[in-house]
């Protein structure tokens, strides 16, 4: 096998995982035609599951996929569509606002790059890279033995959520007809 | 793609990304969509250290599951919460939601 | 308080002084809506006091000056004590006082009668009852100081007795601030003292005076101080403008605290500690100074003035000056006895103007005259006997003790003070019969209309008014005192002896014996060689007085008795010189000029100054500046979300970028 070769795909292949998310980020963010955003968003994310996939993590991939882009870039689309914002005219952007939010980026951006070059990362002691324990059985395990208390209490999250979700939506009905 | 810091870098950037569409945006939606690109850059940094730094990989994976649970539910809500500001003001710019000025 | 039952002495003492304090304050409390009741506990609890006074004065006649003491307060080395010193002089007073109050209060049962505020008139009435009889047996300065100022509040209180007047309301604030004004002296003098000799106590001081136990300088300076208090509350000049304004209240308090009592306590605190200033000759010339000067400017404003009380009111602060005067020439046994003599006829003499006042409801002696003021038999003829006691006409009071007055000034080495006294007596006589004579001889006969309007319905109500209860209450008192008049002047010899007998007092050190009848005995040395020197001298000077009291009944006469006469005085001839003795010698106008420009003016806007822009510009800016700085957070609080969230981002950002960098 020439694993050099092989090597070299996946290395160009990661570059250009690289530059897809972060083209769709930017796709994400900075037009003005919120359609274009949300196709953005869901590049950008569909970008990420493939560095999760780089990451040594078939599962998460394949849950980002199902869960940002299936589920929630859909409800986004849908939103939109309710609330009907592509007709309406805006006027420019302060230019105040827009050096604010550039600044306050580029800083944060210096600061988390800094600290992530110039912190001295220590592996743990019983870092290993082996492929069983990245199993979808392992992640069932841990779910249902260790994470027990965490995965109950996302499920209460996820409803109190839903019903949340639902009598806000359900109020401002009442009160606008 | 082996070593710690490019993942960090990447993440990085997503998250600055993701601030300026915050910071600057005013559709709502857009923020929200900016939201999720916040979330997902942290999601990354854990992948990331579960990759490189952790003992048991299992824990970094169940971590970025749960905080897509929470981002959905959070996107969920905060539809619902545009939806009816919107109802309210008929319009999503957030500059039109000055009412706790002063 | 078993000590006090046990003796009789000290009972009658504090029950005599206190309990008008009982009654003042009972009235106050529970009887204001009944008045007939109040001036029973009123008049009851005086003639109560006056009783104890005389029986006290009859006990202790020949007894020594007693002491009662217990300690008030002490703090580190000072100790000031509380309690009474009952010595010839206080029995005296006290007795004066008692007397003249009670009198003066059962008259005021027929003056005040039908007056809205007569309880609150009893109430004071007894609280200065109590005040000044504590002032008079008090046994040291402090304490007396304390009733001295409880005086001036009675007075106050009394003065501006009708406070719905205007002008009464302010003649009793000006009363009080000149008092007050003269206590800032008096209290410095205390203070000075304390300091100095560490004691207050009365014969204490006078004791270590006689020693001379104390420093020149101190004794000096402190009888100044103290001598303040006596012009302010003796109105001696400079303060005297208080006591004509003071007319403002119910006679009967004039004739009670502005001629008799209160005024009187000025030169009463003099002759207690006579000792003391005597010690200082410095201070007893300037004391004689200003008592001439008061003498002569007030006798001179006596001239012109048509108001009754007014002329009285001159009058006694000429009089007052006269016993300054006595006593700072070294003659305490006549300034004491022309303060006894003189409480007797002016407060007769205000109880008649009273009744004249009552009666024609006027201060103006021209309308009285007219209106047939000499008609009322017995206010006229116990006012002439009076006046005649007041300008030294024998066989009356005032005779005997001006003449005490005038050998005393006598035997001075200048003669000036002895001729001003000659001349006031001649002011003297001039304007009590000015007013005595517009009474008796008013210009162009009495109006007869007046009467013709008595008959018929009004008839009857003016005979009960002249003969029913309130005319009695008002001429029993009047003719009490115009008996005494006549009859206190022949008891000099044994006044005097009563007296001065404590002096060398017994048992004392034999030096005290000397130096103090050294004190007393120059004078009489004095006098005494000028009686030997110059023999007829003792009469040359009885011969004087009389003649000068003479020579001013004349004048008056000449000028206002007799039939054709312009009833003008020779002063209307000098119109400047009438106006510089109405305006009281431009004293008023002096202190009007001096409060505008440095009180007013000058303190008062200070004050306010401070007030406004510095306390309220204090707090406005308290107040600017919270707003402002509300102002200057608020735009934090802009409603934009993105607005906070960058800030947000930045600040984290920073603190991020701090430590990694």
């Amino acid at each position: 096998m020439d694993t050099s070769g092989l090597n070299f795909i996946l290395q160009a292949a990661f570059w250009v995982t690289v530059a897809l998310t972060i083209a769709g980020a930017s796709i994400a963010v900075f037009p003005r035609n919120i359609l274009y955003n949300v196709l953005g968003l869901a590049l950008a994310l569909t970008g990420i599951a493939g560095f999760y996939l780089y990451l040594g993590s078939l599962f998460v991939a394949m849950m980002q996929l199902l869960i940002y882009v299936g589920a929630i870039c859909i409800a986004i689309v849908f939103a939109i569509m309710l609330s009907r914002p592509l007709h309406i005219e805006v006027p420019p952007r302060p230019a105040r606002k827009v050096w604010m939010g550039i600044l306050a980026s580029v800083v944060f951006f210096i600061g988390a790059v800094g600290v992530a070059l110039k912190t001295k990362w220590q592996v743990a002691a019983g870092h290993v890279y082996e492929a069983s324990k990245w199993s979808v059985q392992s992640i069932g395990d841990a779910l249902l033995t260790r994470y027990e208390l965490v995965f109950e209490v996302i499920s209460l999250v996820l409803l109190v959520a839903i019903i949340g979700a639902v009598i806000t939506a359900g109020f401002s009905r009442r009160l606008s007809s | 793609m082996n070593s710690l810091s490019t993942y960090l870098i990447i993440s990085a950037l997503l998250f600055s990304l993701g601030l300026l569409g915050i910071l600057q945006r005013r559709n709502l939606i857009g923020m929200l969509i900016s939201v999720e690109l916040l979330l997902n850059a942290a999601n990354l940094n854990f992948m990331a250290y579960n990759r490189f730094l952790v003992s048991d990989p299992v824990t970094g994976q169940v971590i970025t599951l749960f905080v897509m649970g929470l981002a959905a539910a959070e996107a969920a809500i905060g539809l619902s919460i545009i939806l009816a500001l919107y109802r309210k003001m008929h319009s999503i710019n957030i500059e039109a939601a000055q009412k706790m000025k002063g | 308080m078993g000590a006090l039952f046990r003796d009789p002495v000290l009972l009658a003492t504090v029950l005599g002084t206190n309990i008008p304090f009982f009654s003042m304050a009972v009235i106050l409390i529970f009887t204001r809506s009944n008045p007939r009741l109040s001036s029973r506990i009123s008049v009851g609890s005086i003639v109560v006091s006056a009783v104890s006074a005389i029986s006290l004065l009859v006990k202790l006649f020949s007894a020594p000056a007693l002491q009662y003491q217990t300690l008030w307060f002490c703090s580190g080395k000072l100790n000031i004590a509380f309690g009474y010193y009952l010595d010839p002089l206080s029995l005296l007073m006290l007795t004066i006082v008692g007397i003249v109050a009670c009198l003066v209060q059962i008259y005021s049962l027929g003056y005040m009668a039908g007056d809205p505020g007569y309880s609150r008139y009893y109430a004071f009435q007894s609280l200065f009852a109590w005040a000044m009889m504590n002032m008079v047996i008090a046994g040291s300065m402090l304490q007396l100081f304390i009733f001295w100022e409880m005086v001036g509040l009675a007075s106050y209180f009394l003065i501006g007795f009708y406070y719905e007047k205007w002008s009464a309301s302010q003649a009793g604030k000006k009363a009080f601030v000149m008092n007050r004004v003269g206590d800032v002296g008096f209290f410095l003098g205390l203070i000075l003292l304390l300091i100095g000799f560490g004691n207050l106590g009365i014969p204490e001081l006078n004791h270590a005076a006689v020693t001379h136990g104390l420093p020149k300088g101190l004794v000096t300076l402190s009888a100044l101080l103290i001598f303040c208090g006596v012009i302010g509350k003796s109105a001696q000049f400079p303060l005297l403008t208080w006591l004509p304004d003071a007319m403002e209240g119910p006679t009967p308090v004039s004739a009670l605290l502005h001629s008799a009592t209160m005024v009187a306590a000025g030169v009463y605190m003099f002759s207690r500690i006579f000792p003391f200033f005597s010690a200082s000759p410095e201070a007893m010339q300037v004391a004689l100074a200003i008592g001439t000067v008061t003498m002569l400017l007030s006798s001179t404003m006596a001239m012109v003035t048509y108001d009754l009380k007014q002329v009285w009111a001159y009058s006694t602060v000429s009089q007052l000056g006269y016993m300054v005067m006595a006593l700072s020439a070294g003659g305490y046994f006549a300034g004491v006895f022309h303060l006894t003599t003189h409480a007797g006829f002016k407060a007769l003499l205000f109880l008649c103007s009273g009744i004249f006042i009552h009666e024609f409801h006027t201060n103006d002696m021209r309308i009285i005259g007219k209106k047939g003021g000499r008609r009322l038999k017995i206010p006229m003829v116990c006012m002439t006997i009076g006046a005649l006691a007041l300008s030294g006409v024998p066989p009356f009071s005032g005779f005997f003790s001006k003449e005490a007055i005038l050998t005393v000034l006598a035997a001075q080495p200048s003669k000036i003070w002895y001729a001003a006294g000659l001349f006031g007596a001649v002011l003297t006589a001039y304007y009590s019969f000015r007013l005595i004579f517009h009474i008796l001889f008013p210009k162009d006969g009495i109006e007869e209309q007046h009467h013709h309007a008595e008959h018929g319905p009004d008839a009857h109500e003016h005979e009960e008014e002249h003969h029913g209860f309130a005319f009695r209450a008002m001429a029993i008192p009047v003719m009490f005192l115009a008996g005494v008049s006549v009859v206190l002047g022949f008891t000099e010899h044994g006044l005097e002896h009563f007296l001065m007998r404590l002096v060398p007092r017994a048992g004392e050190v034999s030096a005290h014996a000397r130096s103090a009848a050294a004190v007393h005995g120059a004078v009489n040395a004095t006098a005494a060689a000028a009686a030997h020197a110059q023999e007829p001298s003792g009469s040359l000077l009885m011969v004087l007085g009389i003649s000068a009291g003479l020579l001013g009944i004349t004048l008056a006469w000449f000028e206002y008795g007799r039939k054709g006469a312009s009833r003008k005085g020779f002063l209307s001839h000098f119109p400047a010189v009438w106006k510089l003795f109405d305006l009281r010698w431009f004293l008023d106008i002096l202190y009007r000029k001096g409060l505008d420009t440095f009180v007013y003016a000058g303190l008062t806007s200070l004050f306010v100054k401070n007030d406004r822009r510095i306390i309220d510009g204090g707090i406005d800016g308290i107040c600017v500046f919270t707003e402002g700085s509300g102002r200057v957070f608020s735009f934090l609080q802009s409603g934009m979300l993105q607005f906070n969230l960058v800030l947000m981002v930045l600040v984290a950002g920073a603190a991020v970028l701090y430590f990694v960098i």
